[in-house]
């Protein structure tokens, strides 16, 4: 089983029902996948509903948790694809609140409790991406993924990553470009 | 820029901090959730229909006498009218009669409410009276320490410290009686420990 032993401990512990054991994992992997929702969505309220919706559904589904994979790499898998069908169903809503929400940490909510002016701009940016997009960056970038196994991450394949990779890069630098950068 | 240059600003992008509290809360509110409201196939466990018509037949009774002690105002110097909730003896014996199952008393405009558990599975601790307000309506509750329960649409987490601390956590909101901040615009909130007095 991927992880140490101490996880996977765990994971025994919580599949025979012991929800102690399964707030002891989600103590050690909330960070990475509030991370993961905040960069999806750009929003901490809307990034801590899907972390907890992804912690759930984790539980539910702890039982198929083969060890293919790490037990991170397993979450993040299911918090990147809940994240994709919430901004599904954002942009679905109504498309005048996407261009808001995309919008709303540079001009609504100056700051909105990012530590400097460079992270905030960053994540106006990854808001401005298609959400594959975003997430292929979000996969790649910031979890370290290969586009192997990015694209298993997403159910695509490689070639799609890669493409979808590069556009975003493309945005990103247009977006970006006034940076400093060394 | 070039791909070097952007993957440096990229990586250089940090995260709104997240509070200490907030970190420590997140994981005790999964676990209330998954205690009472999103058991897996894995962990779940059927009640059976006889055993469902127990439990509602015991919580009809324990209504009834609830109401008849919220009319007889048992402690005088918590009770207020209508405020059966106020009663120690109301709860104290409710417990009593449901060890370990009584999740909360609730109280609102449709009159008191018990949430049972379907097992004794409550862990025993010193009951916490709330109150939330929401502008237009009232509800109030005695509860236990890690509870989730749906009160006026909303579900509520209630946790308890052991210097007396108290934490209402909603979907939208956290609120502290140590702090003294507000909870959200919308909820007016009081809650106590209600102690010894009623164990």
């Amino acid at each position: 089983m991927g992880g140490s032993n101490d996880e996977s401990k765990l994971i025994e512990q919580s599949l025979s029902g012991d929800p102690e054991a399964y707030a002891a994992l989600v103590h050690q992997h909330q960070k990475m996948i509030r991370a993961v929702t905040f960069r999806m969505t750009g929003s901490l309220d809307d990034a801590e509903e899907l972390a907890q919706d992804a912690f759930l559904r984790a539980y539910r589904q702890l039982g198929s948790f083969d060890g293919g994979s790490k037990f991170s790499t397993w979450l993040c898998k299911i918090a990147i694809n809940l994240s994709l069908d919430w901004r599904r169903r954002e942009s679905r809503r109504d498309d005048i609140h996407s261009k808001w929400a995309a919008d709303a940490v540079s001009a609504n909510n100056p700051g909105a409790g990012f530590p400097d002016e460079l992270s905030r701009r960053v994540q106006s940016a990854l808001n401005r991406l298609p959400s594959k997009q975003r997430a292929a960056i979000v996969l790649t970038i910031y979890e370290n993924q290969s586009h192997a196994e990015a694209a298993k991450t997403l159910g695509c394949t490689e070639a799609t990553i890669s493409w979808r990779v590069f556009a975003a890069r493309q945005k990103l630098k247009r977006l970006l470009k006034d940076l400093p950068h060394e | 820029m070039n791909k070097p240059e952007l993957e440096s600003i990229l990586i250089k992008a940090r995260l709104p901090e997240i509070a200490d509290d907030s970190l420590e809360l997140f994981p005790r509110r999964i676990v209330a959730r998954l205690k009472h409201n999103d058991l897996p196939d894995h962990a779940a466990r059927n009640l059976s229909p006889r055993l469902a018509w127990a439990f509602g037949l015991m919580a009809c009774v324990v209504i009834a006498i609830a109401i008849g002690y919220g009319h007889r105002q048992m402690k005088p110097e918590l009770a207020g009218p209508n405020d059966s909730l106020a009663s120690a003896k109301l709860i104290r014996e409710t417990l009593a009669l449901f060890p370990n199952r009584v999740r909360a008393i609730v109280q609102d405009e449709k009159g008191l409410n018990l949430v049972l558990s379907d097992a004794d599975e409550v862990p025993a601790s010193s009951p916490l009276y709330v109150r939330i307000c929401d502008g237009k309506h009232c509800s109030q509750f005695v509860t236990f320490s890690g509870q989730e329960i749906l009160v006026a649409g909303q579900k509520v987490t209630v946790l308890a410290d052991t210097r007396g601390g108290i934490i209402v956590t909603g979907n939208q909101f956290v609120w502290a009686n140590t702090e003294r901040t507000g909870a959200g615009n919308h909820f007016k909130i009081e809650a106590k420990n209600l102690g010894a007095a009623t164990m």
